[in-house]
């Protein structure tokens, strides 16, 4: 890039230049070496042809007037003077100033045909960069931020804006701000053409997808040629489409989750729902029939009609938290509560579940109370016991710990099941994710371990797991103690 | 007397409370298991008429359960009732086919479980004087005598309701009969719309007894009305 401001010091300091080596060539000639007047001749050539090939035809004219002017005062009869009293000499001096003025335009012109040739090459470099680089951009919503600032550091741009003419955005790049060019860019993308401000040396020009305008982009201070600002336009075009491409693809892929989680949760709930109706209905119709006769079979099953009836309660009140929860709604209803008595309500709600496991409980003395929404943390802890039968083998022991640390209540919930592998680990808390096989072995929705996590994180606590493949797994509740302010 | 052992597998205690109190009353002996593991280690001790399977267990499902019974040679007789939550037609179907003789959805009543009880422990009554004692085909024999069918030289067995559908077809020779009338005559009274079961359990029969059984040469469908045996040389 040249600058006018930049170029006039610089044709003052050649001229100096051009001035001193024709200056020196003469003194060369006169005083050191003394030569005739045709060796003369030839030395200023060379020295206008070294000029030509190093600097330009701007500096090799000027060198060629001064040498001739210098040809005719210092060599050419009469000497001394710029008056020439041989015809012949007439014909050598506009010999040498014919060929010095040839040579150096040819010289010229081949320089700037290599400079044209190195900046072609420079900009395919580029280009290439920038095509790398808008391959490698991750088609997401920052897409199209990303490319404009490819653009300008590929390009060394002080300025570039893009505008997307989808979502009607104008992403910008590069150090400088490109002032008001949104209406341009605007305006570029709806006619498709291209706008040239010289005033600004901004350059406006439409990116087109299969002859159809989808946006534009904004270059200041660009010297590339039309070709090469109409590949950054392709370039971009291709980078939009790309992104377009993944953000549909990644909406079905979420439409379809979404569905999929759906109606796993509505095939879980029914389930759920479904085992306790399942009971109240076969007693309730065998003691309205004759079935049963006699009383204290009848009193049996009206007991189970009770139990499940509660057992149902219970699955509404869940259900509503679960979808409180999931609805970022929870509210917390703390009171002080012995630890013993929040595990025992727990495991009294798994009774009719356990089918007999023995679950050992294991509490320290003296543990204080927590400030906790019982019905939560009964929740919370339920849930671990419910994974804990549903991920190990009937018959294997389970075991229930309450101890207390340096700041919080530590319950922990032992399993001797196979354990959880440890690529699973990490993700057993996300909402939906289920164990391998659990769709068949295990009924629920996957939710249980993602609702622990919420209940124990409102309360200022979390859940954490440890767990060794085939030794069984350890989850492990954390509750802060509360502290004074929240005690009052 | 006892009206027959039956055993429970369900892993839900509740219902096995349920199931345990209202079968005794009707004076069947209960016996119950909570997982499939469970049910094929009793099943390899005890004696049972009739089970009770429910299709989700945990561990081995139902259905291997029902399977393991039906190969494993610890009950290829045994009525098998499966209990589901679901009832798609592709579950009944996937029952049916892992060997069980019916399918009962939950919630059920208890009285509808007694109904389907009592029609699988029934066999289908048929008249004594007519009923071959066995009968021999090319490359095929049935035995009804031991309920044993012999495909070139291959022994197998028959389920129940295998058995019972193929005798009724075979005493009515080259007869094309309903499918009301074939459900009545095999499940009991309470049956009729139960299309799907006769597709299982011919396809079934016919794994057993043709040559070809995708090209069947005696268990053949009259399409919307019902089956024919076709039995060559009384044509």
């Amino acid at each position: 890039m040249f600058s006018v401001e930049r170029r006039v010091p610089r044709v003052a300091v050649r001229s100096l230049a051009v001035l001193g080596l024709i200056s020196a060539v003469t003194l060369l000639c006169l005083r050191l070496t003394p030569v005739n007047a045709t060796t003369a001749g030839f030395v200023y050539l060379i020295a206008v042809l070294l000029i030509a090939a190093a600097w330009g035809i701007v500096e090799a004219t000027a060198a060629s007037i001064v040498a001739t002017l210098c040809f005719n005062y210092f060599f050419l009869p009469p000497v001394r003077t710029l008056t020439i009293a041989d015809p012949e000499n007439w014909i050598a001096l506009f010999a040498l100033l014919a060929t010095s003025i040839i040579a150096s335009q040819l010289s010229a012109r081949a320089k700037q045909r290599t400079h044209l040739a190195l900046d072609r090459q420079l900009e395919m470099e580029r280009l290439y960069a920038l095509s790398r680089a808008i391959l490698l951009t991750e088609a997401n919503r920052a897409a199209p931020k990303r490319i404009a600032h490819h653009i300008a550091q590929i390009f060394d741009f002080p300025a570039v804006a893009l505008y997307d003419r989808d979502t009607g955005d104008v992403y910008h790049g590069g150090p400088e701000d490109l002032g008001a060019v949104d209406e341009k860019l605007k305006q570029v993308a709806l006619q498709g053409t291209l706008l040239q401000e010289e005033s600004a040396r901004t350059v406006v020009t439409a990116v087109r997808l299969g002859g159809e305008p989808i946006g534009s982009l904004a270059v200041r201070g660009s010297s590339l040629s039309d070709t090469a600002l109409q590949a950054i336009a392709n370039l971009v075009a291709i980078g939009l489409e790309k992104m377009r491409g993944q953000e549909a693809a990644s909406r079905a892929e979420a439409a379809r989750h979404s569905e999929e989680l759906k109606s796993t949760l509505l095939d879980a709930i029914a389930h759920e729902f479904k085992t306790p109706l399942t009971s109240i209905k076969a007693a309730t119709s065998a003691l309205l029939s004759t079935a049963v006769p006699k009383p204290e079979e009848q009193r049996e099953l009206v007991t189970i009609v009770d139990e499940e009836a509660d057992r149902l309660g219970r699955l509404v009140t869940e259900v509503t938290q679960m979808a409180r929860i999931e609805a970022g709604k929870i509210q917390l209803q703390r009171k002080p509560h012995a630890v013993t008595d929040l595990v025992s309500a727990a495991l009294q709600q798994v009774r009719p579940i356990t089918n007999g496991r023995q679950i050992t409980v294991e509490e320290a003395e003296n543990l204080p109370l927590v400030n906790v929404d019982a019905a939560l943390i009964q929740l919370a802890i339920r849930q671990l016991l419910d994974n804990a039968f549903k991920y190990s083998a009937p018959g294997t022991p389970l075991s229930v710990v309450a101890r207390s640390s340096k700041s919080s209540l530590i319950i922990a919930v032992r399993d001797r099941g196979p354990g959880i592998p440890e690529r699973d680990l990490a993700r057993i808390f996300e909402r939906f994710y289920r164990g391998p096989g659990a769709e068949r072995k295990a009924i629920g929705a996957g939710m249980g371990l993602a609702i622990t996590r919420e209940i124990l994180r409102a309360h200022g606590g979390d859940v954490s797991v440890k767990s060794q493949p085939g030794e069984g797994s350890e989850f492990t509740l954390s509750l802060p103690f509360s502290r004074p302010a929240e005690n009052a | 007397m006892s009206a027959g052992r039956i055993l429970v597998v369900d892993d839900e205690p509740q219902i096995r409370r349920v199931l345990r109190t209202a079968l005794s009353a009707q004076g069947y002996e209960v016996s119950d298991a909570r997982s499939g593991e469970e049910a094929v280690k009793k099943l390899g001790d005890e004696k049972f008429d009739l089970i009770l399977l429910d299709v989700n267990l945990p561990g081995m499902s139902g259905l291997e359960a029902c399977r393991a019974i039906r190969h494993e040679t610890l009950g290829p007789e045994i009525p098998i009732i499966m209990l589901t939550v679901r009832n798609a037609e592709k579950d009944i179907v996937e029952a049916l086919d892992a060997g069980a003789d019916d399918y009962v959805v939950k919630p059920f009543s208890t009285p509808e479980l007694l109904a389907r009880i009592r029609a699988a422990l029934r066999r289908a009554p048929l008249p004594q004087d007519s009923a071959p004692q066995k009968i021999s085909l090319k490359d095929v024999e049935v035995d009804f005598v031991s309920r044993q069918v012999t495909v070139r030289g291959r022994k197998g067995r028959l389920t129940p309701k295998e058995f019972d559908l193929l005798r009724y077809l075979v005493i009515h020779p080259n007869k094309v009969i309903a499918h009301r009338e074939l459900l009545q005559a095999i499940w009991g009274p309470d049956y009729g719309d139960e299309v799907e079961y006769l597709r299982v359990f011919v396809n079934q029969l016919r794994r057993k007894i043709e040559p070809q059984p995708a090209k069947p040469q005696y268990l053949l469908t009259e399409p919307w009305v019902g089956y024919r045996f076709r039995l060559p040389d009384r044509e």
